[in-house]
C-alpha cells in the first residue's frame, strides 16, 4: 500500500511549483494557473487524509468539492478582470498594472 | 385654564404657516397671525375668569429627565402671568391689525407677520414657563425675534446695524443671566421657579451665592430692558418698522426683564442688598435717559429714551419693593407707549416726518391721530386723572416707603423731566405753526382703531388701582407680594407730584410756546446728552481699541500657533511620513507574494522552533 507521505510529498511538489509560478510569472494568466495548481495541491492533501485517517466518511471528499467549486467560480471572476484589463490597457503583464502605486 | 398653553402654540403655528406659505394664506399670512394672536387674547379671558374661579394652577409635564435631574415643560397660572397675558397679547393684537395697512406695501410682508408671530409666542411663552430654563429660552427666542425685526429692513444699513447691535448687547446682559441660573440651579437642584424661591426663602442656598445669582439674573433684565449700561441697543431699535418699535418697547422685549425681577421677586427680597441695587441702577437709568429724551429731536428716538427712562421707574418701584406699584406701572405704560409709537407711526405715514423739529402744528391736519397721541402723553406725563398719574403714584408711595429722602427728591425731579419732554413733545409736534408743508392725511381706521383702544386703556387705566373688573377689588389685591394692598394715596406726595407735573407742562409751555430761553442755561448739559454721554462713543471706542486689538491678537495666535503649527503641522507630518514609507509599497505583485510567503515561512519557523 502507498504511505501517506507519498501523497503529501506529490501535493508538497504540487504546491511548491504552483507557487514558484505565482512568484516568478508576470503574466496574469500564468499567475492564476499556477493559483489553482495550489489549490489541487490542497485537493490532494484533503482526499488523501480522507481515505487514510476516516476511510468510508465524505468529510474530507465534500472540502474537496467545496475547493473546487470556489476555485471555479474564482477562476471566472479572476478570468473576467482579466479580459477587462485587457482590454483597458493592452497588456496582462503584472508589472505594468501598477495604476494605484507611485 | 389647562389650556394656557395654547396662547403660545397658536402664534407659534402661525409663525410656522406663515413663515413657510404666507404668500398663499388669506391676507398673505396677516389674517392668519392676527387670528393667532386673537386666539391668545381670547384665552386671556378664559384662563383670567378661570384664575379668579380656582385659583392659581401649576402645570407641568417631564420634558426630558437625564441622571435625576427633570427638566419640565410647565406652566404657572397666578395673577402676574395672567396679567402679563393680557398686557401681551392685545398689545401684540392691537400692533398686527395695525400693521395691516402700515406694511401694506412690504415686499416682505409675510415674513413680517411669521416673524411677529413668534415675538408674540416667544413673549407668551416667556411669561407663562414655570421654570428657568424654558424661561431662558422663550427670552432669546424674543432676543432673536427683536434681531429679526428691527433688522427687517436689513437692505437698510443702519437696520442691520441696529439689529445686530440689539442682539449683541442685550447678549452681554443674557450671558450674567445663563450663570445666575445655572448659579440657582445647582443650589436648590431645580430650574422650577417656586422651587427655587422656596430653597431662597428657607435659607438653604447661602446669602452669599443668592446675592450674586439674583445680581446676575439682574443682569439679563439689564439687557432686556435697556438699563444703564446696558440701555444702548434701545434708542437704535427704532430703525425697525414702528409698529415693531411699539411692541418691543411696549408688551414684549423690553418688559421682560422688568418681568422677570417681578417673577422671581421672592429671590430678590430674600438675597441682600439686591433690592436696593435694583432700585438705585433703575433710578440713575431713569434720570440719565430722561435728560437724553429731553433733546433728542426724533419723535421715535425721545419716545425710545422715555421707554427707558419708564422702565427705569419700573426698577425703581420693584427695588423699593413696589411690586404692585412696579406692574402697573409696566401696564399703564404699556398702553401708552404703544398708542404713542402707533401714533408715531402714523403721523410718519400720514406726513412723512420722523424729526420733531419739520413738525408742528399737526394737530389741525390729523386731529384723530394727535388727540391720540397727546392722550397717550398725557397719560404717560402722569397728569391726573390718566393711567399714568395712579400707577406712577402706587410707585411714588412705594419709594417714599422704603426709600431716603434723596431717592424721594430725584424721583420727584424725574417725574418732572418726564412731564417735561412730554410736555415737549405736545407743544412743537401738535402745537404752534407747520413748520414744513408737507400734504397731511389721516390714517385709514386699521391704524386708528388699534390706537384708540390704546388710548381708551391709557386714559381709564387709572381706575385699574381701585377696581378691576372681575375681582371687584383694586389691582393691590389682585397682584402683590406677601399682603395685599390698598390704594393708598399720600395726600402730600399726591399734591406734590400734580405740582410737579404741572411745573413740567409750565416750564415746556414757556420754552418752546413763548421762547424762553431757558434752554441756553442748561446747553452745556444738554449737549453732553446729545451726544448720549458718549456712551456710544464709549462703546465703539472700546469695541475699536480693546476687543479688535486684542481680537486680532488672537487672530494671529490663531493662524500662527494653532493654524501652522497645530493643523498643517500634523498634516505635513503625515505627508512626509507617507513619502518615505510609499516606497515600500512597489505595486509589484510578486513582491508582496514574496512577503507573503516568506512570512508564513518564518512564523512556521518560529511555531515549529516553539513546540
Amino acid at each position: 500500500m502507498i504511505p501517506v507521505t507519498a501523497y503529501l510529498v506529490v501535493s508538497g511538489l504540487l504546491f511548491c511549483i504552483g507557487l514558484y509560478g505565482v512568484l516568478a510569472r508576470r503574466n496574469a494568466v500564468l499567475i492564476l494557473m499556477s493559483i489553482e495548481l495550489m489549490l489541487n495541491a490542497v485537493n490532494i492533501n484533503l482526499v488523501a487524509f480522507s481515505r487514510y485517517l476516516a476511510p468510508g466518511e465524505f468529510t474530507g471528499l465534500v472540502f474537496a468539492i467545496f475547493v473546487i467549486t470556489v476555485a471555479a467560480a474564482e477562476v471566472g471572476l479572476a478570468l473576467a478582470i482579466i479580459i477587462r484589463l485587457y482590454r483597458n490597457k493592452a497588456t496582462v503583464n503584472v508589472d505594468e498594472i501598477d495604476l494605484l502605486k507611485w | 385654564m389647562e389650556w394656557a398653553w395654547i396662547a403660545v402654540a397658536a402664534p407659534l403655528t402661525a409663525f410656522v404657516l406663515v413663515g413657510l406659505r404666507g404668500k398663499w394664506l388669506p391676507g398673505r399670512g396677516a389674517y392668519v397671525a392676527i387670528a393667532a394672536i386673537g386666539i391668545a387674547f381670547a384665552l386671556f379671558w378664559y384662563v383670567g375668569a378661570d384664575f379668579l374661579d380656582r385659583g392659581a394652577g401649576h402645570f407641568s409635564m417631564t420634558w426630558f429627565s437625564s441622571g435625576g435631574t427633570r427638566l419640565a415643560l410647565g406652566m404657572i397660572i397666578d395673577p402676574l402671568s395672567v396679567f402679563m397675558l393680557g398686557i401681551v397679547s392685545l398689545v401684540a393684537l392691537g400692533v398686527q391689525v395695525y400693521s395691516l395697512k402700515y406694511m401694506e406695501h412690504e415686499a416682505r410682508f409675510s415674513w413680517y407677520y411669521a416673524a411677529h408671530s413668534l415675538f408674540a409666542a416667544s413673549m407668551l411663552g416667556l411669561v407663562l414657563s414655570d421654570n428657568l430654563l424654558l424661561l431662558y429660552v422663550a427670552w432669546e427666542l424674543v432676543g432673536l425675534c427683536s434681531y429679526l425685526l428691527i433688522g427687517f429692513w436689513y437692505e437698510k444699513r443702519s437696520a442691520a446695524e441696529a439689529a445686530k447691535k440689539a442682539f449683541i448687547t442685550t447678549r452681554i446682559g443674557d450671558v450674567a443671566m445663563l450663570i445666575g441660573i445655572l448659579m440657582l440651579f445647582k443650589a436648590a437642584g431645580s430650574f422650577d421657579i417656586s422651587t427655587i424661591i422656596a430653597a431662597a426663602e428657607a435659607g438653604t442656598i447661602s446669602s452669599g451665592t443668592l446675592t450674586v445669582a439674583a445680581l446676575l439674573l439682574f443682569g439679563g433684565a439689564i439687557g432686556k430692558s435697556a438699563q444703564f449700561p446696558l440701555h444702548v441697543w434701545l434708542p437704535d431699535a427704532m430703525e425697525g418698522p414702528t409698529p415693531v418699535s411699539a411692541l418691543i418697547h411696549a408688551a414684549t422685549m423690553v418688559v421682560a426683564g422688568v418681568y422677570l425681577v417681578a417673577r422671581a421677586f421672592p429671590i430678590f427680597a430674600v438675597a441682600p442688598g439686591a433690592m436696593q441695587v435694583i432700585a438705585l441702577l433703575g433710578l440713575f437709568t431713569a434720570l440719565l435717559a430722561a435728560t437724553m429724551a429731553l433733546v433728542m429731536t426724533n419723535l421715535k428716538q425721545v419716545l425710545a429714551y422715555s421707554t427707558i427712562s419708564h422702565l427705569g421707574f419700573m426698577m425703581l418701584a420693584l427695588g423699593s419693593l413696589g411690586y404692585t406699584g412696579g406692574m402697573y406701572h409696566l401696564m399703564t405704560h404699556a398702553f401708552a407707549k404703544a398708542l404713542l409709537f402707533l401714533a408715531a407711526g402714523s403721523i410718519a405715514h400720514g406726513t412723512g416726518l420722523t424729526d420733531i423739529k419739520d413738525m408742528g402744528g399737526l394737530w389741525r391736519k390729523m386731529p384723530l391721530t394727535s388727540t391720540l397721541f397727546i392722550l397717550g402723553a398725557l397719560s404717560l406725563a402722569g397728569v391726573p386723572p390718566f393711567g399714568g398719574f395712579f400707577s406712577k403714584d402706587e410707585v411714588l408711595a412705594a419709594v417714599s416707603h422704603n426709600q431716603g429722602p434723596l431717592v424721594l427728591g430725584l424721583t420727584m425731579v424725574l417725574a418732572l423731566l418726564s412731564a417735561l419732554y412730554m410736555a415737549r413733545l405736545v407743544f412743537v409736534v401738535f402745537l404752534g405753526k407747520s413748520r414744513s408743508d408737507v400734504h397731511a392725511h389721516e390714517s385709514p381706521w386699521h391704524m386708528v382703531l388699534p390706537m384708540a383702544v390704546l388710548a381708551y386703556l391709557a386714559v381709564t387705566a387709572g381706575a385699574a388701582a381701585f377696581y378691576l373688573p372681575g375681582t371687584g377689588e383694586g389691582l393691590g389685591h389682585f397682584l402683590f407680594f406677601e399682603e395685599a394692598e390698598e390704594f393708598h394715596p399720600l395726600w402730600w406726595l399726591l399734591i406734590a407730584s400734580v405740582l410737579v407735573v404741572g411745573l413740567g407742562f409750565f416750564i415746556a409751555w414757556g420754552i418752546y410756546q413763548r421762547g424762553w430761553a431757558l434752554a441756553r442755561v442748561f446747553e452745556p448739559v444738554a449737549r453732553l446728552a446729545r451726544r448720549k454721554y458718549y456712551m456710544d462713543d464709549l462703546y465703539q471706542w472700546s469695541i475699536d481699541h480693546v476687543v479688535l486689538v486684542f481680537s486680532r491678537m488672537v487672530a494671529v495666535f490663531d493662524r500662527v500657533v494653532v493654524n501652522d503649527k497645530g493643523v498643517n503641522g500634523g498634516g505635513i507630518l503625515t505627508a512626509l511620513l507617507g513619502k518615505r514609507l510609499r516606497y515600500h509599497e512597489t505595486g509589484r505583485l510578486y513582491n508582496y507574494g514574496l512577503v507573503m510567503v516568506g512570512a508564513i515561512v518564518v512564523l512556521g519557523v518560529i511555531a515549529t522552533l516553539l513546540r
